[in-house]
Order: C-alpha cells, then sequence, then structure tokens
C-alpha cells in the first residue's frame, strides 16, 4: 500500500499479523549494545529494552515496511508514541526466541495543534525455545497526515 | 524499606555521544539518518545534532532502576511515552518516585513513576515501571 488508507482499510489492518521470525542475543551483540547504552556489560541481556531491540529486529518486517503497510515512508515522519514492555522472565545471552505478533489497533486521530493523525498499535512477543512467553511488548507510532 | 512515596536516587547521564548513535545504528540496523547524519536533522528543522535513539533513552531509565533495585534483571515492566528528542551533547537526569509496593507472582515489587529529562530542560520520556525489590 503507498497512498494513505482511508479510515476504513485502516481498520482492516487491525489484526494483521507480522512475518515473526526468531532473534538470538549474540554476546558481542549484547555487549556492544550495553556499551551504546552507558549499562554495565553485567547486565547481559536482562534490561526490557533488549525485549524491544529483539523483537522489532525479528519481527519479519524491515521499519519502511512497516511504513508502507500504512501507505506512509520515513520522509511522513512517524514517531514513536508509547512503549510498553512486560518481561516474564530475564532474557538470556546465548538464547534464541522466537518473535511473533500483530497489529492491535489503529485509528485515525484529529488533534487541534496535531491536525490528522494515525495511532497505531502493535504487540511482539518473544517466545522462549520451550514455547513460554518470555517478554512482551506493545508499541505505539503516531503516522502525520498532514494531506488530509 | 521501601514505601510509596520513596524518591528514587537520580541517575545523571553523561552527555550524550554521536559515536555511540552511530554504533547503535548499525547494532539495530536502524537506516533513520537523523542519528548519525546532521544534515538529514537539519533538513527536518532540528538543529544540526544528530538525534539519540529511543532505546538508548529507555536504557537510561532503566539503569536508574537498576543501580537502585540492584540489577537491570528486577526490571519487570517498563511504560514510557516518548515526549521529545534527545539531541548528541545533551546531559541527562533520570529519576523516579515509588507510588505503591505490594506482592505479586514473582515477589515483592515496587511500582513507580519514572522520567528521563535533558539536564535543565524538558522531560522527554516519562512513564511507570515495576521493579523486583528484595525485602
Amino acid at each position: 500500500m503507498t497512498a494513505v488508507p482511508t479510515e476504513e482499510e485502516l481498520g482492516k489492518l487491525v489484526g494483521t499479523p507480522f512475518p515473526g521470525g526468531t532473534f538470538t542475543f549474540e554476546p558481542w551483540w549484547v555487549r556492544l549494545v550495553n556499551d551504546c547504552a552507558l549499562a554495565p556489560a553485567s547486565d547481559g541481556a536482562a534490561s526490557p529494552v533488549f525485549a524491544f531491540l529483539a523483537a522489532t529486529a525479528a519481527m519479519g518486517w524491515s521499519w519502511e515496511e512497516m511504513w508502507g503497510l500504512f501507505g506512509a515512508t520515513e520522509a511522513d515522519g512517524p514517531m514513536a508514541g508509547e512503549t510498553a514492555t512486560e518481561i516474564r522472565e530475564p532474557l538470556r545471552v546465548g538464547a534464541t526466541y522466537g518473535v511473533s505478533g500483530r497489529i492491535v489497533s489503529a485509528v485515525r486521530k484529529r488533534g487541534a495543534r496535531t491536525g490528522v493523525f494515525d495511532l497505531v498499535c502493535y504487540r511482539l512477543d518473544l517466545q522462549d525455545e520451550h514455547g513460554s512467553l518470555a517478554a512482551s511488548c506493545t508499541n505505539s507510532i503516531i503516522f502525520p497526515r498532514r494531506s488530509l | 524499606m521501601t514505601a510509596p512515596g520513596d524518591e528514587l536516587p537520580a541517575y545523571e547521564v553523561e552527555p550524550v555521544s554521536a559515536e555511540k548513535m552511530k554504533t547503535m545504528s548499525a547494532l539495530m540496523r536502524d537506516a533513520n539518518p537523523i542519528h548519525f547524519d546532521p544534515a538529514a536533522v537539519r533538513a527536518l528543522g532540528l538543529g544540526d545534532r544528530v538525534v539519540n535513539q529511543g532505546p538508548l533513552n529507555q536504557a537510561y531509565i532503566v539503569s536508574m532502576l537498576a543501580r537502585w533495585a540492584g540489577g537491570a534483571a528486577r526490571v519487570r515492566a517498563l511504560r514510557l511515552r516518548f515526549l521529545g528528542n534527545v539531541f548528541a551533547g545533551d546531559g541527562l537526569v533520570a529519576g523516579g518516585t515509588v507510588t505503591a509496593v505490594r506482592q505479586d507472582g514473582a515477589g515483592r515489587v515496587a511500582d513507580c513513576d519514572v522520567w528521563l529529562r535533558v539536564s535543565g530542560g524538558d522531560p522527554v520520556l516519562s512513564g511507570t515501571a515495576t521493579v523486583l525489590i528484595g525485602e
């Protein structure tokens, strides 16, 4: 999809599954992320931030593909709204997790200052090697709709 | 003993590094040039300094909680709203307040309001966290 979806088309995207994939917390990658985050190497992959990073890395779409689903590009300036992560079991360095998820809501809104925008919410889950839910993250994206 | 109303020790983050943003872009395979190309930031009218990645900003709040609670593995839930950008060279402060202490399936936990703000400036992240406390 390249054109801005109508409200009806937007609603039909709710429930769309991500292709999904797997993510392995390789020690060198975890170490460099912690270095960038000014976090101690001893934290390993325990920070909830790793759930978001792994889930979005293995969701099966690039960000541009995700924007494209909603008729947008990077140049349209999609913005992060909120992020919520829940850890059921600490994520482990060296472990591989399955990633799956879906679009959970998509609504068009009009703000006095912001103009028209679409608020899209998606959820991604990380399952451990036994298929148990290890972590989940639910995030929202704001798509400005300057043409509407 | 942790109690509602307790202030979490503030964590002062060293000025944000453009070099670390470049590395993070590669680690995330994030092609958005606002994290490594000042010209792209200028083109958006956001100034001359590259923009820090959201996950790094989140990580500073986790570090604040981890220092207080005894490790990042104690942070079990985190809900944050993005309020603004952090630019290269910005100093930051992360902090929070305990709002409730309760027992859940994992043990005794503290619910907290948390925030990250540019030093002397506005909040760039705010939200809530749930942290295991060993009491």
